[in-house]
C-alpha cells in the first residue's frame, strides 16, 4: 500500500474524531441553556422530571413594557458604543497605516489598557472623575456610553488591526497613490471595503460583551437606564422561572444578532467570489 | 539633459545611508534595470522616484521638472509592485479603470482604454474576475495593465516577476519588453536576477552598497566588469588573485588587482593545445556538473581551482580525475581592482 493510500483513512479518522469532539463540546455548552429553557416552561422541577407545563413566564415577560424597554436600551447601548468605537478606531488606524506606522505600537498599548480594567474599577473611576464637573461628561448617560466605548475598544481594535494586516493596507494605499488617488481616499475606497468582514466580526464580539454586562450599567446608570442585565437582576428574586425565561431571551437575541452578522459576512464573501 | 535625472540623491534611514550620492540619467524610451543584491538600495531609489519615499538630499528631475517634493499621486508615474497589490474587492476591469477614474476620464473613454489594456496583456475573458481567482501570472499582467492604462511618464517595475515560476517568468519578461517597446514607455525595472537584467534591459545600472558600481549595456557590463563585485555578480567569472594567476599562467598582475575570466571563454581539450594568444596549461578535472545545455567543469591546475563551461556535447565529456589541456585567452583575462571586502565568485 502506498504512503498516499495509507494516509487517506487516517484523515477520515481525524475528521470523525474532530466531529465527536465538537459534538461533546457543543453538548456541554448547550446543556445549561437547554435546562434553563425547560425550567422556564414548567411550574416546578423538584423531581427528576419537571411538572406543570406553562408559557406563563413568557406571556408575562412579553406583556411587560419594562422588559421591552430594557432590551431596546441594551441594543441602543450596543449600537452606539460599537459605532463610536469603530469610527474612532478607523480614523486612528488611518494615521497608523497611511501616515506614521510607528504609532501602531502606541495604539496597541492604549487599546489594550481596558483589558486590565475591572468593571467595578472602571465604573467607579469614571463616576469619581466626572461627577460634579458640570460638563457634558458629568451626565450619567454620556458616562455610560463612554464606558462601553472603552470596554469594547480592545476587541474591535484587534479585529480591525488583524483585518488591515491581512490585506496589507499600507501597500494597497501606496498602489492607489501611484494611480493618482489621495491617501485618505485610498483608505476609504480601497482599504475599508476590504476590512468590512473583520469589522463585522469584531462588532459581533463587542455587542455580545455589552449585552452581557451588568456591572457598568448598574454602577453608572442603575435603574435610570435599566439594561437587560439590570432588569434580570431586578427580577431574580421575584421568580426563578421568570429569570430563566429572561436568560433564554437574552441568549436568543444574542444568537439572532450573531446569525445576522454571519449572514451578512457570508453574503459579502459570495458577492466577492462572483 | 536626460529624461530622468537623479542628482546626488542620498537616502538615509536613521544612521543608515541606503543611497549614497546617486547621480545618473535615463533617456526617454529606455528600459533601465537597477540590478543588485538584496539591500543594495535599488528598490529604495525606485520608491524615491515614485514619491513613496522622500530623498534625504539631492534632486530628481523628470522631463525637465523637479519632482523631488511632488506627492506620489501627482507625479504621473506608474508602478507595479512585487506583490502586485491589486485591490481585492475590485474586478480586473475595475482595478484597471481605477487610475482613469482618479483622473476623471470620461466613462466611455475609460471603457475603451480598459478593453484595450486588457487585450494588450492578454487577459480577455477575465474582466469580471476578482484578483483572488487569478493565477500569479494573470495578477501580474492585471497589475501591469493597471499601471500602463493611465499613460504614465515612467513605468516602475519593482521585482514584479520574483514570485512567478521560471517558465512563466521568461514568457512575461518577453511580453513586458514587447509592451514597453510598443508604447515607447520609459521603464525602470528592479531585479536581483542578472539573467533577467540581461534579457530585458537597454541599460543596466549595477548597484552595490547604495552606490552605482557600473553602468552600461548588458553586453558591456557582462564583458567588461569594472570591479571584483561586478565580476562576481554579473555572470560567474573566475576571480583569481595575483598569486593564483601567477601560479596558473606564470604571468604577473599589477598590485591591488586581480584577474577575472569568464568560464565559457576557456577552451578545454584532451589533446595538447597550441595557441599563442592564450595561456595553455594542463589541469585535472575535479568535478563536472551538467547545467542545462552547458557542462560545468571544475579544474585544478598548479593548486588553483577554476571553472570552465562547455556546451553539453556527448562526444567531449571528461570524467573526474581526467587530465585535460585548457587555453585561457589572454585578452579575456581582465585585470580588475580588488575590493577591500568582496565576495569571491559565486558558483
Amino acid at each position: 500500500m502506498s504512503a498516499h493510500s495509507k494516509s487517506a483513512p487516517r484523515g477520515k479518522k481525524t475528521s470523525l474524531g474532530a466531529k465527536i469532539f465538537l459534538a461533546v463540546v457543543g453538548l456541554y455548552l448547550l446543556v445549561p441553556f437547554a435546562v434553563t429553557f425547560i425550567y422556564s416552561l414548567f411550574v416546578e422541577w423538584t423531581d427528576i422530571l419537571p411538572s406543570g407545563f406553562t408559557l406563563r413566564n413568557y406571556i408575562e415577560l412579553f406583556s411587560n413594557a419594562t422588559f421591552w424597554a430594557s432590551i431596546g436600551r441594551t441594543l441602543v447601548l450596543c449600537l452606539v458604543s460599537v459605532v463610536i468605537t469603530i469610527a474612532l478606531l478607523l480614523l486612528a488606524m488611518y494615521v497608523v497605516v497611511a501616515i506614521n506606522r510607528k504609532l501602531g505600537n502606541v495604539m496597541q498599548f492604549v487599546c489594550m489598557i481596558p483589558y486590565a480594567l475591572q468593571g467595578v474599577i472602571l465604573s467607579i473611576g469614571i463616576i469619581s472623575l466626572y461627577t460634579g464637573t458640570g460638563t457634558v461628561l458629568s451626565n450619567r448617560m454620556v458616562m455610560l456610553f463612554g464606558a462601553y466605548t472603552i470596554l469594547v475598544l480592545p476587541y474591535i481594535y484587534q479585529g480591525i488591526r488583524n483585518a488591515l494586516n491581512a490585506i496589507d493596507a499600507e501597500m494597497l494605499i501606496q498602489a492607489a497613490e501611484m494611480l493618482g488617488c489621495s491617501r485618505f481616499r485610498a483608505y476609504v475606497q480601497v482599504v475599508l471595503p476590504n476590512i468590512v468582514s473583520g469589522i463585522l466580526v469584531s462588532s459581533l464580539l463587542a455587542q455580545s460583551i455589552v449585552f452581557g454586562d451588568f456591572v457598568l450599567a448598574n454602577n453608572i446608570a442603575g435603574t435610570n437606564y435599566q439594561n437587560i442585565q439590570v432588569f434580570l437582576q431586578a427580577n431574580m428574586d421575584k421568580s426563578s422561572g421568570l429569570s430563566s425565561a429572561i436568560v433564554v431571551i437574552i441568549f436568543l437575541v444574542v444568537g439572532a444578532v450573531t446569525a445576522l452578522v454571519l449572514k451578512l459576512q457570508s453574503s459579502a464573501r459570495k458577492t466577492e467570489k462572483e | 539633459m536626460s529624461y530622468i535625472e537623479f542628482k546626488n540623491v542620498v537616502k538615509r534611514f536613521g544612521d543608515n545611508t541606503v543611497l549614497d550620492h546617486i547621480d545618473f540619467g535615463i533617456e526617454q524610451g529606455d528600459l533601465v534595470t537597477l540590478l543588485g543584491p538584496s539591500g543594495c538600495g535599488k528598490s529604495t531609489l525606485l520608491r524615491c522616484l515614485s514619491g513613496l519615499e522622500q530623498v534625504s538630499e539631492g534632486k530628481i528631475i523628470l522631463n525637465g521638472r523637479d519632482i523631488t517634493d511632488v506627492p506620489a499621486s501627482k507625479r504621473n508615474i506608474g508602478m507595479v509592485f512585487q506583490q502586485y497589490s491589486l485591490f481585492p474587492n475590485m474586478t480586473v476591469e475595475q482595478n484597471i479603470a481605477f487610475g482613469l477614474k482618479m483622473k476623471k476620464v470620461a466613462p466611455d473613454v475609460i471603457e475603451k482604454k480598459v478593453a484595450d489594456a486588457i487585450a494588450m496583456v492578454e487577459l480577455t475573458g477575465k474582466e469580471r474576475s476578482y484578483p483572488a481567482n487569478l493565477s500569479g501570472g494573470q495578477q501580474q499582467r492585471a497589475a501591469l495593465a493597471r499601471s500602463i492604462v493611465t499613460e504614465p511618464d515612467v513605468l516602475l517595475l519593482d521585482e514584479p516577476l520574483s514570485a512567478i515560476d521560471a517558465k512563466l517568468r521568461r514568457a512575461l519578461q518577453s511580453r513586458i519588453r514587447e509592451i514597453q517597446q510598443e508604447l515607447g514607455l520609459t521603464t525602470i525595472f528592479v531585479t536581483h536576477d542578472q539573467d533577467e537584467a540581461m534579457v530585458m534591459s537597454d541599460v543596466i545600472q549595477l548597484f552595490h552598497a547604495g552606490r552605482i558600481e557600473q553602468a552600461g549595456s548588458p553586453v558591456q557590463v557582462y564583458t567588461n566588469p569594472v570591479s571584483e563585485f561586478a565580476a562576481s555578480f554579473i555572470g560567474s567569472y573566475n576571480l583569481l588573485t595575483a598569486d593564483e594567476f601567477r601560479a596558473l599562467t606564470g604571468d604577473t598582475v599589477d598590485d591591488g588587482h586581480m584577474v577575472a575570466i569568464r568560464p565559457e571563454t576557456i577552451a578545454v581539450s584532451a589533446e595538447p593545445l597550441v595557441d599563442d594568444a592564450a595561456y595553455v596549461v594542463e589541469a585535472t578535472v575535479v568535478r563536472n556538473v551538467p547545467r542545462g545545455n552547458v557542462l560545468r567543469y571544475t579544474l585544478d591546475a598548479s593548486g588553483v581551482e577554476f571553472r570552465v563551461d562547455t556546451l553539453f556535447r556527448s562526444f567531449h565529456l571528461f570524467d573526474d580525475g581526467d587530465r585535460v589541456f585548457v587555453a585561457l585567452p589572454k585578452h579575456d583575462c581582465l585585470r580588475i581592482p580588488m575590493e577591500a571586502v568582496g565576495a569571491r565568485t559565486a558558483a
